[in-house]
């Protein structure tokens, strides 16, 4: 039997300004821009990859500026199959912050095993000389937190995105179990028949 | 290293520059009607504020969990542990669904907000008729056996369907003769020699009117709305329905995700104070917690104009949920359907509708259905004006009564620069909700300068990748 395609959902929750559109763009599409702008026109990205014997299709989804004012809705949370959380290692209160992006994480997402739930943390920025979070801090608040695995990581450098995104992409397929398996069976809307096609397959 | 750098956590300060800019459009309310404006302003190049007073989306249509729902409607209660997890509810606020060829999914394909969001198939669509609830016959078949009408009437409407089914405006072979544009309605069905019985089942149960105002206008809307139903009952076949998996929430915040994803900037949770006019009585900010932002038009529900007068009551709709552990009876155990009881069956001018869905809509836990009953109120009692359709539904485990005022705008748009969306009708879908965001849509493209302007064409979509 061939390998069964997986479509995972990740997003990038932090607090705005850490680089997520920037660590998502490195990723996907290998590109990064010093100029900052809060985020307009990043939906989400899609990237193909291989894991093991299985071919796993990555949908990074962006925050679209919506964490700015506290105004993700459920929507965005929903189905994740991995949760990043990025900090600016510059900046100690995305650090701070970061307790507080993983509560609503879990309280709107619900995952049904919150403490399995895979989440990956990403420290930004660390090609910046104005260091204040430590990796000693940033690996102890992790531990405290069943593990989450940790990643020092420069977008603009090119630090680290590779290996912590294979790690987002290992993580959450260990974590597939049966009830994700199951797939509603929805309809495509994009495929519409006109009239003409209608009539002839109508009844009456 | 002077690197500038953005040190942006979300504080008062943050907040503060954001109010303090200017804005093309500040948007009051994040109800399905109003985000899709806003999402098609932010597409058009706009510069878009957009406002809630909850700490949710989607306004009087958003889709609340169990404790949102005790909170706001359940007089003090507490949602009882039998009901199962809170998060496990997605409760609609306004019941209705989508023709699956109707404006609304034109609507999405055309703002391509379809990848934020999945849809199934409604299983079935009943109607009641002499104290009976029957299935509406979707094949021959179904109509041969139906017992909804005799052997001979049954000729006589399948006469009637394939004239609706072959009439195309532009090709006036398929006329017959009949002007549609001036022959009433009432006078069409007429033609066809069809029973009393017949005609409310075709203008009520497949043409969804849900008052019989249809009759004396032209017939070419009852026509219309007949190759609408069979086109969309065609595209999947069960039913002509199709509704998104978690709720109608999910609508408000695809287009939301829309706006945002094209610049808007989005705040919950966010009381508006006030609407600023200058003094010639244009519309120029709106202020909340002492803070203004400055903007050439607001758009809004209705809920935020009420103190400024700018909107009149039309009427009230009475809605009555329903939490049922038990899918509604005599609907061959249809896991979502709807019900239409037709007026003339009960005494009524209005209809009442019947929605069931559940958990294969992950709207409710497993086990469990979210019934929704529904009506335009004509008494001082509404919640007794739906007792005909409480008595088919057998014991449900909670019940809440929401009583909504119907609101449309009653201002002079091209004067105080204020576009209203009206409150959402008490009609089974949303054709006419799309239809009056296309007005809104066009009333603000009508006071910008022409270059500006951008029309929406339904009817030719962009390619989806």
């Amino acid at each position: 039997m061939a390998p069964k395609k997986v479509l995972l959902k990740v997003i990038i929750l932090g607090d705005s300004g850490v680089g997520k559109t920037s660590l998502m763009n490195r990723y996907v599409n290998q590109k990064f821009s010093n100029q900052y702008k809060a985020t307009i026109g990043a939906d989400f990205l899609t990237k193909e990859i291989q894991v093991d014997e299985r071919l796993v299709t990555m949908q990074i989804w962006d925050t679209a500026g919506q964490e700015r004012f506290q105004s993700l809705g459920v929507a965005f949370y929903r189905g994740a199959d991995s949760c990043v959380l990025v900090f600016d290692v510059n900046v100690a209160k995305t650090f701070e912050n970061l307790d507080s992006w993983r509560e609503e994480f879990l309280l709107q997402a619900g995952p049904r095993d919150p403490e399995a739930f895979p989440f990956v943390v990403l420290g930004n920025k660390v090609d910046l000389d104005a260091r204040i979070v430590s990796q000693k801090r940033a690996l102890s608040w992790c531990q405290s937190k069943n593990n989450i695995p940790f990643f020092e990581t420069s977008a603009k450098d090119n630090i680290n995105i590779e290996q912590a995104f294979e790690v987002i992409a290992r993580n959450a397929l260990a974590q597939e179990r049966v009830e994700d398996i199951y797939l509603p069976d929805t309809v495509d809307l994009s495929d519409q028949k006109d009239k003409q096609s209608a009539q002839n397959c109508a009844a009456c | 290293m002077a690197l500038a750098r953005p040190g942006r956590t979300p504080d008062r300060s943050e907040s503060r520059a954001a109010m303090d800019d200017e804005y093309d459009v500040i948007v009051l309310g994040t109800g399905m009607k109003d985000t899709l404006l806003s999402g098609l302003m932010s597409v058009a190049g706009k510069k878009v504020l957009h406002m809630d007073r909850n700490s949710y989306y989607g306004g009087e249509s958003a889709s609340l969990n169990l404790n949102q729902m005790f909170e706001k409607y359940g007089n003090g209660e507490k949602p009882p542990a039998e009901l199962g997890s809170s998060r496990d509810y997605n409760i609609d606020l306004i019941p209705k669904f989508m023709m699956a060829s109707g404006k609304l999914v034109r609507m999405l394909l055309y703002s391509k907000t379809t990848h934020y969001l999945e849809f199934k198939q409604i299983d079935g669509s009943f109607v009641y008729n002499k104290g009976k609830v029957h299935k509406v016959p979707v094949t021959e078949t179904e109509a041969l056996a139906s017992g909804l009408m005799g052997l001979w009437e049954k000729r006589r409407f399948r006469n009637f369907l394939i004239y609706v089914q072959e009439y195309d405006a532009a090709n006036a072979s398929t006329h017959k003769g009949r002007d549609l544009s001036r022959l009433s309605s009432a006078d069409l069905i007429k033609d066809f020699g069809l029973q009393q019985e017949t005609v409310d089942f075709i203008g009520h149960a497949i043409a969804l009117n849900h008052n019989d105002e249809y009759l004396t206008k032209p017939a070419a809307e009852l026509v219309k709305r007949c190759q609408l139903y069979s086109l969309s009952l065609a595209q999947y076949g069960k039913s002509p329905y199709i509704y998104p998996l978690y709720g109608l929430g999910e609508l408000p915040q695809a287009f939301s995700r829309l706006s945002a994803v094209h610049g808007g900037v989005y705040m919950l949770n966010k009381k508006v104070d006030k609407i600023e006019y200058d003094e010639s009585g244009r519309v120029c900010g709106v202020t909340s917690e002492g803070e203004t932002a400055k903007c050439k038009m607001v758009i809004g529900d209705p809920s935020y104009f009420l103190a400024d007068g700018k909107v009149k009551q039309v009427g009230q709709v009475i809605r009555m949920v329903c939490i049922m552990s038990h899918p509604v009876p005599n609907t061959n155990n249809s896991d979502s359907c709807q019900i239409i009881i037709p007026q003339s069956q009960v005494g009524r001018q209005n209809d009442i509708y019947i929605t069931c869905l559940g958990a294969s809509n992950s709207v409710a836990p497993a086990g469990k259905y979210i019934v929704i009953v529904s009506s335009t109120v004509e008494t001082a009692e509404p919640v007794k004006e739906l007792s005909p359709a409480l008595k088919l539904l057998g014991k449900p485990d909670k019940i809440f009564a929401l009583l909504n005022n119907v609101y449309v705008p009653a201002n002079d748009f091209a004067k105080d620069g204020c576009f209203i969306t009206s409150s959402f009708d008490a009609s089974s879908h949303f054709e006419s909700s799309v239809n009056d965001v296309l007005a809104v849509y066009e009333q603000i493209m009508s006071t910008l300068p022409p270059e500006e302007r951008k029309l929406i064409d339904l009817d030719h979509l962009p390619a989806q990748e």
